[in-house]
């Protein structure tokens, strides 16, 4: 067992992990043997690497953490192995291995190789691989054999931290387990609450009393109760990790303190603020991630704003957009009903909406019920069909040239529709499919005059 | 065996087939080179500076130098996530290119970051991207640094100091990086990625993941070019890698903007030297519209009508302003004397009865030499005022307020045409122009006195100075207001026996406000006496073809090509291209004379969608028959062919759905 005063630093730093600690330092305590495979297992954000490697730190063996994480292939892991392994040893024992016969590490065989001999007549070493599972381009073998170095190796300890282990990985029994469960509401809040952020951004003028200590006191009182309200309102149901729970808090935090920061609310006020703020609580937009952050808008009182739909702010060439429109009525019209939607003369267009005549009676309910072509995914189409649909929404006739092909080739380059099956390019059979919804097709459509969906079979609801 | 290559060894003999050309006049050419280019150069200059100014835009260039030096965070980086900007570059992918290219040179001048470019093409997956954007950063520093690829066999024999490198890098790996990280020691590593659309997103999420995890190590800043909006970006990617993002997003100018502003610099601006006619200027505008938004494919297509009026027309010799008598080709003479708007010309004199005139014009090249000269110049000076003009009308309608905006190219272009004189815009404008008050008519005087290299003979300080002195007696700090405004006009209802009598009556205006209308007056006539006079119809020059370069063909079969409807009318009527004597009787008819792939072709067209193969066959038998008799086995044969070829251009392909059948897969006229 480690001394009680590292236990204690290691419980200060990773704080409700005490369990895991504590069997983590007895097994990797060095005069005392380790297992020969240990597996670290437990969701995102429970802890895992950070508290190994504290472990592995204080115990002073030698080891070489691994992260899957960096390593693009398999070979890639293998000689990233090698090259830390010779690290270690090196810093460890304090002097320098020849590494000549280290240069090459292909495969497997050869990493069994280089370890048994780097770590000939040495003490007790640690290897750690992180996330092993998530490898890419891993050999299939690569989790059985990590599993049995052990056996060949013998004074080698493997730990192998995982997201969720799986009995099938290893084909080998009596491997024990290490578990980091997620953590619980109280345990993330006490997490959280250790460094809470500021109320106020400026410091208090000293005029008003409102000393530094004040101020820290104020801060935690404040944001150890707002973390218990995100957590029961947003965080329980949609980010239950530490990492999610605590970019969701912060999201919120800002808008949150406002009122307190513009003097409406003193700081204990914190159910009159709850009631006050409950709008942030009450919208799920800061849950949608995104690159540019938003600012978590209340929602006014009454009732939601009308959305606007997509914002198209570059505007596309003219034709394109009316590609684009014929592209989606292509992706979303059956080929069959294309002679009643698009024939140049029949001039009376059959304007269905919603699928059929209007039902006379209510109680009888359909018996297969039609969902709206635009709410169905995109199915492919011939590139001739998009170009016959594309002269016939046009209202005035284009003459064939080339801009009109460069410009289905721009759009596929910038992904609005794209080719489906790897086909050959030339292929003369080659489909395509449009990659974009309902509105962006109906805002682009408005943009030259276009109501897409007089076009759609089956109309549009809602 | 069949032969299936040979070597193909012409003889040595340098009998060129002699080459018909067509180029009636050649001479002169080197001289017109040389004008092409004293011509087309400044012109192309402008418009270089002109796009880099408007199209990098530099307040959006500044926005992103600063996000990238104020995103330069602390070496003992915990958080893992990579700033990153947004680049909403517009859906000219054309342009991407260049605008990235300044924005590498730009930051790397201005901050302390190293700039890496990233495209699609060579990023197919994770280790291609990561391999690539290692081999760009490390190359740009040392040059000498690690070369080799995986070939790392050899040298394990030849290097001996190899014992304290041990294992060798790979060429994906970041470590590779990070040594060269600690090497250089820049604010951060900058990587855009020019076209993210083009990615497969997968890979980007992993890159994104990939990098984070070096955070701590390498301080990465990603820059996004984005063709379509930051939304659609957004949603392609997972939320894990969305968490991994946080940025900015920066807005580039709308292409159309750029182009308006372009044009006007340098096809609208009245200092070129060659203008484009009326014509050519539309269909340029429309492209751009309608089809392609690109600069650099304006740029392309000026240059191309440049080279097409000097290198085509012999005449256009007589641009240049120093050549001497002497010094010209001699059969232009007689060319200048076949343009229509010599014959127009010579017709007018005629008409004023000045035949000795033109008995001079025909007979001697050096009285028409001097005329040519004259007629340039005046020529040139009737242009150059034609489209100050324009750009004077364009100036006055943005300020004076109420009238719908006109956009300066179709200004150009209309004016071009002739069509401006006398037009409901010009009457609109000076009717407006005749109401302003005298605020709106002192800024009015603003954008004519900040129009320079323009013919403006009006004498704006005079103008500027009576309004000043006006301005200055005015005691109220309401503005003077001109007689016509129609605000003074009250109108009165007076009831004379139960008949309603509507009368207008002018406000009494005061004696300072009825000298500024007098002003006023006095400038709008003055404005349309030079509309009058400035807005000619240009092709009524003599000369006018040489001014104004204004054919569409040669442009548009060099920019819009038709490859589609060339294929199609060669096969659907053959007689088109071949001009043979057998195929003309039958216009449009099917005849056994016809190539056998164009026959195919036209009983192809009137098919259905699923052809079966033995109709087909039936069909072309027939057709062939009846002409020439042939035995089965060659028509046959003459059939396989023919649908070879029809397979080989994509036209048909085998059917999965019928046995015996082919699919038809392309419908003419598409």
């Amino acid at each position: 067992m480690l001394p009680d005063e590292l236990l204690e630093t290691l419980n200060d730093q990773f704080p409700c992990r005490e369990l895991q600690i504590r069997r983590l330092s007895a097994l990797y305590l060095p005069p005392f043997p380790s297992p020969r495979t240990l597996i670290v297992h437990g969701l995102e954000a429970t802890g895992k690497s950070s508290i190994v490697k504290g472990v592995l730190e204080t115990s002073s063996l030698p080891h070489a953490i691994i992260s899957s994480r960096e390593c693009l292939t398999g070979r890639h892991l293998f000689e990233r192995t090698v090259a830390s392994c010779l690290d270690a040893l090196d810093a460890h024992s304090g002097y320098k291995i020849d590494r000549k016969p280290y240069c090459r590490c292909e495969n497997l065989n050869a990493l069994v190789i280089h370890l048994r001999g780097m770590l000939e007549g040495r003490e007790r070493f640690v290897l750690v691989f992180d996330g092993i599972d998530s490898q890419r381009e891993a050999p299939p073998t690569l989790l059985p054999a990590l599993a049995r170095f052990g056996e060949m190796i013998p004074n080698l300890s493997i730990v192998m931290i995982v997201t969720v282990p799986h009995p099938r990985y290893f084909y080998q029994s009596g491997i024990p387990y290490l578990h980091f469960p997620p953590y619980t509401r109280d345990e993330s809040i006490r997490i959280l609450s250790r460094n809470p952020p500021q109320i106020f951004l400026n410091a208090p003028e000293p005029a008003l009393e409102y000393t530094p200590d004040l101020a820290e006191e104020d801060n935690l009182w404040v944001w150890s109760r707002f973390l218990a309200a995100v957590w029961d309102a947003l965080a329980k149901n949609a980010a239950r990790d530490l990492i999610g729970f605590r970019s969701l808090a912060e999201k919120l935090w800002r808008p949150f303190v406002q009122p307190i920061v513009d003097g409406t609310f003193g700081t204990r006020d914190f159910s009159r603020l709850m009631v006050h703020r409950r709008g942030l609580f009450q919208s799920e937009e800061c849950l949608i991630d995104s690159i540019v952050p938003r600012s978590p808008i209340l929602p006014p009182t009454s009732t939601t704003t009308p959305k606007t739909g997509p914002s198209i702010l570059h505007d596309l060439p003219y034709y394109s957009k009316y590609l684009l429109c014929a592209a989606y009525l292509a992706s979303h019209n059956p080929a069959r009903t294309d002679s009643l939607y698009f024939m140049q003369t029949s001039t009376s267009r059959r304007k269905k909406r919603g699928g059929g005549a209007p039902k006379t009676r209510v109680s009888k309910t359909p018996k297969a019920r039609k969902i709206p072509r635009h709410l169905l995914s995109p199915s492919p189409f011939p590139l001739d069909r998009l170009l016959a649909i594309f002269r016939a929404i046009l209202p005035d006739p284009v003459p064939q040239t080339a801009d009109i092909y460069t410009q289905i080739a721009t759009l596929g380059s910038i992904r609005l529709l794209v080719r489906t099956g790897m086909a050959d390019v030339l292929d003369a059979g080659g489909k395509w499919r449009v990659t974009f919804g309902w509105e962006y097709a109906a805002a682009v459509g408005r943009s030259v005059g276009f109501e897409i969906g007089e076009f759609l079979a089956g109309g549009v609801e809602g | 065996m069949e032969q299936k290559c040979y070597i193909y060894s012409p003889d040595d003999s340098d009998e060129r087939a002699s080459k018909r050309r067509r180029i009636a006049c050649a001479a002169g050419w080197s001289l017109r080179e040389q004008l092409y280019g004293e011509f087309w150069a400044p012109l192309e200059h402008r418009i270089q500076t002109q796009s880099t100014l408007e199209e990098a835009d530099s307040t959006t260039l500044e926005k992103i130098i600063k996000f990238v030096s104020g995103a330069v965070v602390a070496p003992d980086r915990q958080e893992a996530v990579i700033p990153t900007g947004l680049i909403l570059a517009g859906s000219s992918i054309a342009s991407h290119r260049s605008f990235f290219d300044r924005l590498g040179r730009k930051i790397v001048l201005d901050t302390g970051s190293t700039f890496v470019l990233l495209t699609s093409g060579e990023c197919l997956n994770l280790k291609a991207l990561v391999k690539s954007l290692i081999k760009k950063l490390t190359s740009r520093v040392g040059g000498n640094d690690d070369e080799e690829d995986e070939e790392d066999e050899e040298d394990e024999n030849h290097t001996g100091n190899v014992s304290r490198i041990g294992p060798k890098l790979r060429d994906y790996d970041l470590v590779r990086l990070q040594e060269w990280y600690s090497k250089t020691k820049v604010d951060s590593i900058v990587v855009a990625i020019q076209d993210s659309e083009a990615f497969d997103f997968s890979v980007l999420a992993e890159m994104a993941e990939l990098l984070s995890s070096w955070m701590d190590r390498l301080p990465f800043l990603l820059l996004f070019g984005i063709a379509t909006s930051s939304e659609s970006f957004q949603s392609n990617l997972s939320g894990a890698a969305l968490r991994l993002l946080k940025g900015e997003e920066f807005n580039v100018t709308q292409a159309d903007d750029i182009f308006e502003k372009i044009f006007c610099t340098t096809v609208g601006s009245p200092e070129v030297s060659l203008y484009l006619g009326p014509d050519l200027s539309r269909r340029l505008v429309d492209r751009q519209k309608d089809h392609v938004q690109s600069v650099q494919d304006f740029s392309d297509a000026v240059k191309y009508a440049y080279m097409c009026h000097f290198y085509a027309n012999p005449l256009s010799v007589f641009l240049s302003q120093s050549l001497a008598f002497g010094e010209m080709p001699h059969d232009v003479w007689e060319a200048t004397r076949n343009l229509p708007s010599f014959r127009r010309w010579v017709n007018t004199l005629l008409e004023d009865g000045r035949a000795k005139e033109v008995r001079r014009l025909l007979e001697s090249d050096r009285y028409l030499y001097d005329n040519i000269k004259h007629h340039i110049a005046s020529g040139q000076t009737a242009m150059f005022k034609l489209v100050s003009a324009t750009s004077v009308l364009a100036a006055i309608r943005v300020i004076v307020q109420k009238v719908p905006h006109v956009p300066r190219s179709s200004l150009y272009i209309r004016s071009t045409s002739g069509e401006l004189n006398g037009s409901p815009l010009i009457r609109e404008m000076l009717l407006m122009l005749s109401k302003v008050s005298s605020d709106t008519f002192s800024s009015v005087l603003t954008s004519m006195e900040l129009l320079q290299n323009s013919y403006v003979p009006i004498d704006i300080a005079v103008y500027r100075r009576e309004l000043d002195a006006l301005i200055k007696r005015n005691p109220n700090s309401t503005p003077l207001r001109s007689q016509h405004d129609v605000k003074n006009n009250s109108l009165r209802t007076t009831i004379v026996a139960q008949k309603v009598q509507l009368s207008k009556h002018k406000s009494t205006l005061s004696e300072l406000d009825s000298s500024y209308s007098e002003l006023v007056r006095r400038f709008h006539d003055d404005v349309e006496n030079y509309f009058e006079e400035t807005l000619i119809d240009p092709r009524d020059l003599f000369l006018s073809e040489i001014l104004l370069y204004d054919l569409k063909s040669p442009l548009s079969e060099v920019f819009a090509p038709k490859p589609r409807f060339a294929i199609e009318r060669a096969l659907s009527s053959p007689h088109d291209y071949l001009g043979c004597d057998c195929c003309s009787s039958s216009e449009g008819a099917l005849s056994g004379t016809q190539p056998v792939t164009a026959i195919l072709y036209q009983l192809y067209l009137e098919s259905g969608s699923i052809i079966n193969v033995n109709d087909l066959w039936m069909a072309f038998h027939a057709i062939i028959g009846e002409e020439n008799d042939e035995s089965e086995s060659n028509a046959m044969a003459l059939f396989e062919q023919a649908l070879a070829n029809l397979k080989f251009l994509g036209l048909v392909k085998e059917s999965k759905r019928k046995a015996d059948h082919i699919s038809k897969t392309t419908w003419k006229g598409l």
